[in-house]
């Protein structure tokens, strides 16, 4: 009991948070193998049980706590923190933690509970208390997934901590993870879990209650009253509860500060994203973007990023559809103007990025290639930006490049995009998309892509046209080739890759030629013709001709009795072929170097820091220096040596 | 009343297309200062339709006029101020797919014949997704470049020639590129036979050139310092090899030197 208020007290929301968020995942098993640990461990504790308890019961409040830490861990490695204190807390916490887990596995835990029950006498009346409501209801299951809320609402929290570190420290890196756990969150939200953390985030009568009430407002809830005290179970045992809650009124009566709603805000904008409410996501989102300009921390930068894709992201779902130029992504092209103008001038990095993808995508969704093209060479991408949309930008510079006939720059960035590309499965499509744009332009530039692109597991379904069409390229035949294109003309539309492959019957051509140069030392330009399928031997003649200036093969022709000779093929490493491709690995080799150096991260006012710790040392001496000065004065008949030192 | 003065310039315009141009051009100056004082020199938001139809009519007038005239910056010009108005949805502004095809289609064969290929396959991407593949290639007036560009590409310039000749340009103004199309692709043939023969009988030089006489055979040789004996034209060779051995050296001594460099900084 003693220890208790004061650990709720003195506990810092941060700490709080960190430790939730970090063992949201472990929980369950750690509960379990309380569980079982149980058996040998409840006989043992007999009578200490009872007082044990009532120490431990907030944790019950909700499952989190019951590894919460003691307050000492302030800026500690969690993950360490994470790891032994379920081990010592677990003992003690049995009991609840069973009660708790109860909930979770009736079968189970009747079972357990009889054990408990027979096993300790002295059973503490607040913890039947715990068990029975769940157990005279019949909605057990209900007070389960209450308990599920209670935790995603608590992870969902866990996330204000980095957030209020971020500004603390003013670090980028704690917003991003934070920005990271929206993946996990992702899948459970809904508009109740929102509104429950905005109404326990906000008091209810902070000045920024209107920024709660449109984030109650864009998930549907308007009526969920603010300053809702967090955790249901709070009417179960409330009485030892007393003293806890005023302590958290007390900290509650400051307003959460502008990253946490905002950062509540993109989760409600994931939501309305997943339940395709377009419509209604726009409007919110454009609400956040004006308050992010309005606010103008420099530790929004991360989060304003994410605000403006999804923005973008809910314009394209709307009707009409983007190859229409009415539809809203042209219109909010204004605004992502000026928000890429705003951040270069702020050298907000994580906006610029997203932003300029952002862009890049609908002048592309549009089919505007010069728009894109102007933006590309009047903005410069951020060099630190964040791998996925170096990805991205890259994957984007590549189709524009690809569209204006630079097969060589197209070529260089997709290959960086689909190496840059994540390598898990998550963003498979990316990898796709960009692969298949990739193979187009290696085929345009009259390589053939390797055959183990199409052996890959996951990939091999989505490229198979693209595998018929490479067949065909390769041998060179045209008929194979038309047909290909006929059959998977859709797909290939839908890809967007279709104007590219039409570009292609060039090269099949050529290819052609180059196979019958190798293959015949003398061919009449008849034949060429006919296996080609050309329209006419003068067609085939002038083909051939320009084949030879492009330096497709080395052959001559002969006017007047109509055939071409090919040339012996010399030795490839009598050229300078060699050479520069020997070059080319050193210099990717010296690049990749370069790059690791340049990846080392340094924190931030560390110099600082040593800078301090010079300092202080310096006084130091000066006060030593000091104090023998003064000594000397006052033993003068040691002498004057010292003032040498 | 500007309106009015407007819509008589146009069926001005369109009455006699064989106007000169400087003529065409004072009455297209007039009818832009009039649109300038409706407000509709440029597609604003609530410009009424039917003044948004005058003037693109008068664009498009425009643009076929300095095509004629064989002015291609009026001509960008004119084309890039329809821009807007062919972006304006069907319900503000009732398209006109026949001019504006046509329109379109010129500004596709000029940047054709500027070789610049890029711009070109920017703007088909555009169309591409606005008519859709088929829709291209099935117009009269967009196929024709396209299909020309592809034969370029191809190398079957004899194609070129023939879809060049009369009957088969989908309009006369697309005639007006024929001349400049015609000079580009024998450039680009005698490029080519310059690297494939070794030598050319005069004779069948005059078809390959789609040259008319052999008087004019000659005089294009000369033009490009081709040598002619005996009935045959000879190429002068090139005479790039030994520079190029040089080349070799000096990249490898320099690459070398630069990975000395690297290494001692790592190092």
């Amino acid at each position: 009991m003693p220890g208790k208020t004061p650990q709720r007290n003195g506990k810092e929301p941060v700490e709080n948070g960190i430790r939730k968020n970090k063992t949201k995942d472990v929980e369950m098993t750690d509960d379990k193998s309380s569980l079982k640990g149980k058996g040998k461990g409840q006989p043992k504790k007999g009578t200490k049980e009872g007082e044990d308890m009532t120490v431990v019961v907030p944790p019950s409040k909700n499952t989190k706590q019951s590894s919460a830490p003691p307050p000492a861990d302030a800026d500690g490695d969690v993950a360490m923190d994470e790891s032994d204190k379920p081990d010592d807390l677990e003992v003690k916490v049995d009991p609840v933690t069973q009660a708790i887990t109860g909930t979770w596995n009736p079968l189970d835990d009747r079972h357990d509970d009889d054990k408990a029950r027979s096993g300790s006498v002295a059973m503490p009346s607040s913890k039947s208390s715990i068990i029975h409501p769940p157990y005279g209801s019949t909605s057990l299951h209900h007070h389960a997934l209450a308990l599920l809320l209670t935790a995603l609402a608590t992870d969902i929290k866990s996330n204000f901590a980095l957030l209020d570190r971020a500004v603390a420290l003013f670090d980028a890196r704690f917003s991003l993870r934070a920005l990271r756990s929206i993946s996990s969150l992702r899948k459970r939200l809904t508009p109740d879990i929102l509104a429950q953390v905005v109404s326990e985030s906000w008091p209810a009568s902070s000045p920024s209650a209107n920024v709660a009430k449109q984030l109650l407002a864009a998930v549907g809830k308007e009526s969920t009253p603010l300053g809702r005290q967090p955790g249901p179970e709070m009417e179960i045992d409330s009485e030892p509860k007393a003293p806890a809650k005023n302590g958290k009124k007390e900290k509650e009566a400051r307003d959460p500060i502008p990253e946490i709603d905002i950062f509540l805000g993109i989760l409600a904008q994931v939501h309305l994203f997943d339940s395709k409410q377009y419509q209604q996501g726009a409007r919110f989102s454009k609400y956040l973007t004006d308050r992010i300009q309005s606010l103008n921390r420099r530790t929004l930068d991360s989060l304003s990023a994410k605000v403006y894709f999804y923005y973008s992201l809910f314009c394209e779902q709307l009707a009409p559809l983007p190859p229409s130029p009415q539809s809203p992504i042209v219109s909010i092209r204004p605004t992502l103007l000026a928000a890429l103008r705003t951040a270069v001038l702020r050298k907000d990095v994580d906006t610029q990025a997203t932003v300029i993808v952002l862009l890049l995508r609908s002048y592309l969704l549009t089919s505007h290639i010069s728009q894109a093209d102007l933006l590309v060479s009047h903005t410069q991408f951020p060099e630190n930006a964040a791998n996925n949309q170096v990805a991205r930008f890259l994957y984007y510079l590549g189709r524009i490049r690809a569209i204006q006939l630079r097969y060589t720059e197209a070529h260089e960035h997709l290959t960086a995009a689909t190496r840059k590309a994540p390598a898990s499965s998550c963003a498979l499509g990316f990898s796709q998309t960009a692969t298949k744009l990739l193979l187009v332009v290696e085929l345009l530039m009259g390589d053939i892509p390797e055959r183990s692109t199409f052996r890959q597991a996951n990939m091999e379904q989505a490229l198979h046209p693209y595998f018929l069409l490479v067949q065909a390229v390769r041998v060179g035949n045209l008929e194979d080739f038309e047909t290909n294109i006929a059959d998977h003309a859709e797909t290939f539309r839908r890809d967007g890759t279709y104007s590219l492959i039409l570009r292609l019957r060039q090269n099949v051509i050529k290819t052609g030629i180059r196979m019958m140069s190798l293959s015949y030392s003398r061919i009449s330009l008849r034949d060429i013709c006919i296996r080609l399928h050309l329209g006419s031997e003068e067609s085939a003649e002038y083909i051939v001709a320009k084949a030879i200036r492009d330096g497709v093969i080395e052959a001559t022709l002969d006017r007047e009795r109509g055939f071409m000779k090919s040339k012996e093929v010399g030795d490839v490493y009598a050229t300078r072929e060699p050479g520069e491709a020997f070059h080319d690995r050193i210099r990717a080799c010296l690049a990749l170097h370069d790059e690791s150096v340049k990846a080392m991260r340094f924190p931030m006012n560390q110099h600082r820091l040593e800078l301090k710790n010079a300092q202080e040392a310096r006084e130091r001496e000066r006060e030593m220096a000091k104090e023998i000065q003064e000594g000397d004065l006052d033993e003068d008949d040691l002498g004057g040596d010292f003032e040498g030192m | 009343m500007a309106e009015r003065t407007v819509q008589q310039i146009i069926t001005q315009l369109k009455g006699n297309p064989k106007l000169p141009y400087d003529q065409a051009s004072q009455l297209l100056s007039k009818a832009k200062l009039a649109l300038l004082q409706l407000k509709a020199l440029t597609p604003t938001a609530g410009a009424p339709p039917n003044l948004l139809a005058l003037a693109r009519d008068v664009y498009e007038h425009g643009a076929l006029a300095s095509i004629r005239a064989r002015n291609p910056d009026a001509f960008t010009r004119y084309v890039s101020q329809l821009q807007p108005f062919y972006e304006l949805p069907a319900t503000q502004l009732k398209p006109n797919p026949d001019a504006r095809n046509k329109v379109t289609g010129l500004y596709l064969l000029l940047l054709l014949t500027q070789g610049r290929y890029d711009i070109f396959h920017s703007e088909l991407e555009g169309l591409s997704t606005q008519l859709g593949n088929d829709g291209i290639e099935a117009d009269r007036y967009l196929g024709y470049p396209i299909k020309l560009e592809r034969w370029l590409m191809e190398g079957s310039y004899d194609r070129v020639w023939k879809a060049m000749k009369k009957g088969e340009v989908p309009s006369e103004e697309y005639g007006v590129f024929s001349q400049i199309l015609t000079s580009q692709i024998r450039s680009e043939i005698a490029s080519s036979s310059e690297r494939a023969y070794p030598s050319l009988p005069l004779s069948s030089t005059k078809s390959l050139l789609f040259l008319e006489s052999e008087g004019a055979v000659v005089e294009f040789a000369r033009q490009r310092g081709w040598v002619i004996r005996d009935g045959q034209i000879y190429f002068p060779a090139a005479e790039a090899e030994d520079a190029e051995e040089k080349d070799i050296s000096q990249m490898v001594i320099e690459n070398t030197l630069g990975y000395a460099r690297e290494l001692e900084t790592i190092v």
